[in-house]
This record gives structure tokens, sequence and C-alpha cells, in this order.
């Protein structure tokens, strides 16, 4: 069985099926790219998977464990993360404090113990300001640390979504359109990031819109229209694919 | 930068020479009216600090007076019907509350939000409703009479509760004291920056693992057991407990005066609020303007919402729960050029 495996997966809202027995394979360490048409169904699919949404068919596995059906936070914490495909900040709170609400998981010291301010908790502490700091930097915060979170520019709120959510300590990251709204040189800079963060082990999905940045940095790439899934594969070969050009005329220009 | 100013936003000093001067007021005044309406206040602080410690989770409690009414009545049916002595109904009257408060907390904060308000001011008016009915353990509307607490003998020295108010005085800052240690380490822990997430994003929250049912339990339940200890304290003071005291707008009360202090601080809003409301409100019941009361509270919550919006607001507020970890990040000198 695979590191992360969707089995028949089906989400419906109503009549419409938003993701039709959607099977999918992911491996451990590798950058998958998802891409289709607006409202073919990948932010639903982020959704079944994070656990925001429950599956209405179909089971999802991680490290061979049943996932589908828990808790985002129970998912969370066997090693899942997600980013949103807006800009969802924790309000009224400058970069390091989000990054500190966000470093949750980061923590093995107990509740309690942070409480009785222990050894391991101060200890602790050190640690995960240190990985606050690397991670700031690694998506060019370190000037705006000590700013407000809402003030950011959209580009650099988009680079604290990913902060927090590496922050979050994740083994599987589910990364929705994270270079949306910026502009190319943007772009790259953060597709550079996303495999600097896939070096560090970290287990990569990536939706995008732009072919070019999959191309880039995708080791394989899915294809969904109207919920199904239609390519799988290299990314140059589902790129030629003909009912891949066919889904994106009229919709996308690649 | 504003997270240096929350290292110190009371200097330690300060606060010292405050609790120094707390501690003398018997020494100044022994009034029987001051005291009591200072030991009235401090016990109304204790609710306020848990209602506070609960919206810090972002959920509004309108019952909060159900758990005075739960602890009063706890520790007056054990001591009354019972015989119970006073120390060990006084914490079973916490327990109680607090295991009310875990129940109720584990079935609506599940979804929390305005079904959790719902169902705290509906928990306020059965409670009432409750010590209004069952007569036979309660005494309905005519409500039981208490006795003080025993004497306390401190080497040699007596310390008699039914002669004086002092002794309530110090037994009250006592509970103060305790529930603010307790929000104060809660604050610095995990736990405050789970609040925070919790509060501030739930969806986002619960993405990076924090289980909101959880801490919005947590948060409930420990208010729950204070207001509870507050509500017993309350009984024993006033030696008479009917139902008239508890009600929607005793639970009002509790959120106008978290609002009015800010809920910036678990401690210092807390207290400044409630003597600031307190206060007022006995004022107003001594000059017997009572239907007044209502409307000028109604009129203070306006105007602090309308002059200092970040004082009450979620917002720009949760700096202080990280005083010492934020202050450490100093060290790192963020705006210097790296790489
Ligand atoms: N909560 C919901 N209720 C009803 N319909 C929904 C809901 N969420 C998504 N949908 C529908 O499901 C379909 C897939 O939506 P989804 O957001 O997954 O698309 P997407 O591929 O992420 O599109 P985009 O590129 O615009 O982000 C759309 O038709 C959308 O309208
Ligand atoms: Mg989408």
């Amino acid at each position: 069985m695979s590191y992360l495996e969707l089995k028949n997966i089906t989400k419906e809202f109503g009549k419409l099926a938003a993701l039709e027995d959607v099977d999918l394979q992911v491996e451990k360490g590798e950058i998958l790219g998802i891409v289709g048409p607006n409202g073919s169904g990948k932010t639903t699919l982020i959704n079944v998977i994070s656990g925001y949404y429950r599956p209405t068919g179909g089971e999802i596995f991680f490290n061979a464990k049943k996932i589908s059906g828990l808790r985002p936070d129970q998912i969370a914490k066997r090693g899942i993360i997600r980013t949103f495909q807006s800009n969802v900040l924790y309000e009224g709170t400058t970069v390091v404090e989000s990054m500190l609400i966000s470093s949750y998981q980061q923590y093995r010291t107990k509740n309690w113990q942070s409480f009785f301010e222990t050894r391991t908790w101060k200890d602790e502490n050190e640690t995960v300001v240190g990985r606050v700091i690397e991670l700031v930097k690694l998506l060019d915060l370190l000037n705006d640390t000590f700013l407000p979170a809402e003030g950011l520019s959209h580009g650099y709120q988009r680079m604290l979504g990913i902060a927090m959510a590496m922050i979050a300590n994740p083994s599987v990251l589910l990364l929705d359109e994270p270079t949306t709204g910026m502009n190319h040189e943007e772009a790259m800079f953060v597709v550079d990031k996303i495999k600097k963060i896939n070096e560090q082990g970290v287990t990569v999905i990536l939706i995008e819109h732009n072919m070019k940045v999959l191309l880039d940095v995708a080791t394989r790439v899915v294809v969904l229209s109207f919920g199904t899934k239609i390519a799988d594969g290299k990314p140059e070969e589902v790129m030629n694919k003909q009912e891949v050009i066919e889904a994106y005329l009229g919709t996308e220009t690649i | 930068m504003r997270f240096i100013d929350y290292k110190n936003v009371v200097p330690k000093t300060v606060i010292g020479l405050l609790v120094f001067l707390i501690l003398l007021i018997p020494v100044f005044t022994t009034n029987v009216a001051t005291l009591s309406m200072l030991i009235l206040s401090g016990i109304w602080t204790v609710a306020v600090m848990g209602f506070t410690l609960v919206l810090r989770t972002g959920q509004f409690s309108l019952g909060q007076s159900a758990f005075l009414a739960i602890g009063g009545y706890t520790s007056a049916i054990f001591t009354v019907k019972l015989g119970w002595p006073f120390w060990p109904s006084f914490f079973l009257a916490g327990m109680a509350s607090g295991i009310v408060s875990l129940l109720v907390g584990m079935v609506v904060l599940r979804v929390g939000n305005i079904y959790f308000s719902i169902i705290t001011l509906a928990l306020g008016e059965i409670v009432r409703i409750i010590a209004q009915q069952w007569e036979p353990v309660t005494r309905g509307t005519r409500g039981l009479i208490l006795s003080p607490p025993p004497p306390i003998i401190l080497g040699g020295f007596k310390i008699n509760f039914e002669a004086s108010p002092v002794p309530y005085f110090y037994f009250t800052l006592c509970l103060i004291a305790v529930t603010a240690l307790i929000l104060w380490q809660i604050g610095q822990s995990r736990l405050g920056r789970a609040f925070a997430g919790v509060a501030l994003n739930p969806v986002l929250a619960e993405h990076q693992g924090m289980h909101l049912m959880k801490y919005r339990v947590i948060a409930f339940t420990v208010a729950g057991v204070f207001t509870g200890l507050a509500g017993s304290l309350y009984a024993h003071f006033l030696t008479v407990i009917t139902p008239y005291v508890f009600g929607l707008w005793q639970s009002i009360q509790i959120m106008i005066m978290s609002i009015v202090g800010g809920i910036s601080s678990l401690v210092g809003g807390p207290i400044i609020g409630t003597i600031l409301l307190y206060t007022l409100g006995d004022y107003l019941t001594r000059v017997k303007t009572f239907g007044i009361q209502p409307l000028l509270f109604g009129a203070i919550v306006v105007m602090v919402l309308i002059f200092l919006p970040k004082g009450t607001g979620l917002v720009d507020l949760w700096g202080r729960f990280w005083t010492k970890v934020v202050w450490r990040e100093e060290e790192y000198e963020p705006d210097t050029p790296d790489d």
C-alpha cells in the first residue's frame, strides 16, 4: 500500500459530485502536482484528505491506517497539514505570534508540564523558537516577524500560510494554490521553497494552475476534470494528453 | 516594538505594592459596609475571571450565574441538610460546579458559538427554577440559612468568622489569588496558546492539530470550578441563599464586568471591571434607583465598545498570553540582515 492512498473517494454536495470515484496513490517523498479547471474538485480533494469534509464514499489510508472519518485535528496529528486557497490567518496576531500558535504540534511537552513550567517545557520552547526563526528566514518573513499578519501584502500572507503549515510539523504538506495572485518572480521563489521543503523530507501535494510551474517542480501530475481523475503520470506526458488539452480548452490556456 | 510592552505590562513592584496595600485595608477600616462591599465584589471578580477565561476560547457564556448557584446551593445543602462541616462542603461546591460545567461543555462545546450561548443561558434559568421548585431540599423561595465557616485556630490565634467581616476579606483574597495564579499559569502555558488559536481561527487551529472541544471544555470547566467555589463563599458570607440572586441579570452583569475591565488580561481586567461596576451598582441600589442600573450598565458597555474597541474585542489582545516567549525572540535580533 502506498504512503497516502485514496480509494474510490466520492464527495457529493447534494446532487453535485465534486469528486467521483477518485483513486490516488501518493508515495513518500514525492511532489505530486494536481491540476484541473476551476471547479474540478481540487480544493475539495484537499478538504477531504484533511478531514474538513467527510467523503460520502470511499476510504483514505495514511501509513496503512484509515484516516477518512477522523476529525481535522486527528488527521493533522498524524502529520498531514494543509494550507488554504485564500489567506487564512490568526486575526490580530503578529507573524511570530501566528507561528507560535501554529507550533502546537512541535511540542512533546504535555499541557500540565507547560502549566508548571518544567525544564522540558523551557528547553522545548527554545528549540521551537529556533525552528520558527528558521522557517521565517526560509520564507523571507524575517523583516516582518513582529508585524501584524494582516498587514502583510498578499504574497507575504501566502508565504506565512506555508510557514505556519511547516511549523505544524507536516510529513505530508497539502498546498492549495500557494502561488495564486503572485507574479512570476514571486511564484518561482515559492516553487524554490517548495523544493527545499521537499528536500527536508516532506511529501508535497501541490495544487497549481500554472502548468509551467508544475513542469518545473512536480515529480508527478494528476489531472482532475468534473471531479474525476482524467490523467496521472509524468508531467510532460500528462500535459500532452488529448483529454487534458480538451479539459482545458476554453477555460485555461496552457 | 509593541511586543516589548508585553514584558511588564504592570511592573512587578507595582503589583507587589498594590497587593500589600490591599492586604492592609482592614487596618485602615473595619467598617462593615465597606468591607462587605469589597468582599462581595471580590467574590464576583472570581466569577468574572472565569467568564473571561471562557471568552478567551472564543465562547460567550450567558449562564455563569448557574455556577455561582450550584456552588452556593451545594455548600448550603451539605452543611445545613446533611450536617457536613464547612471545608469539605466548600470544596465539594467547586467540584459539583466543575462537573456540571464539564458535562454541559462536552455536550454543547462540540458545536459552540451561538448554541453554547443559548444553552448556557438556558442552564442559568434551569438551575434557578430547580432552586425555586425543589422545595424539600432548597426550601424554594424562602431559601436556606447557612452558618459562617468555623473559626480557624492559627498558632494560638483564633480567626473568628462570626465576629467581623475581616476574615472573609482575607478568605476572598486567597480565593482570588489562587484563581489568578492558575489563570496566569494557563496563560503562559501551551494551553494559553491553544486557547488563542481556537478563539482566533477555529478552522485553522483545528487543521494544526488543536482539538477545539478539548480546549473549550478545559476553559469552561476551570471557570466552573472557581465560580462554584465563589458561589459557596458567597452563600456562607451572606448566610442565606435564595434563588433570586442567581438569574440572567447576574450572568449579564458578569459579562458586562468582563467587557468593561477588558479581556486583555485574565486577572487585571476582571478585577478592575468588577470593582468599578460593583461599587456603582451598590451605590445605585443604596440611593434606591433600581430601574436605572441595567440602563446605566448597558450604556457603559456601549461606551466601552465605542471608545475602547481594542480593549474589548478578541483581537490584538493575545500578546499578553505570550510575554515570555515573545520576549525571548528579541535575542535573535530580527532586523539584522542574514544569509
Ligand atoms: N461546500 C460546498 N457546497 C456546495 N458545493 C461545493 C462546496 N464546495 C465545493 N463545491 C462545489 O464543488 C465543485 C468543486 O469545487 P472545488 O472548490 O473543489 O474546485 P477547485 O478545483 O478547487 O476550483 P478552483 O480552481 O476554482 O479553486 C464546484 O462545483 C463547487 O461549486
Ligand atoms: Mg480550489
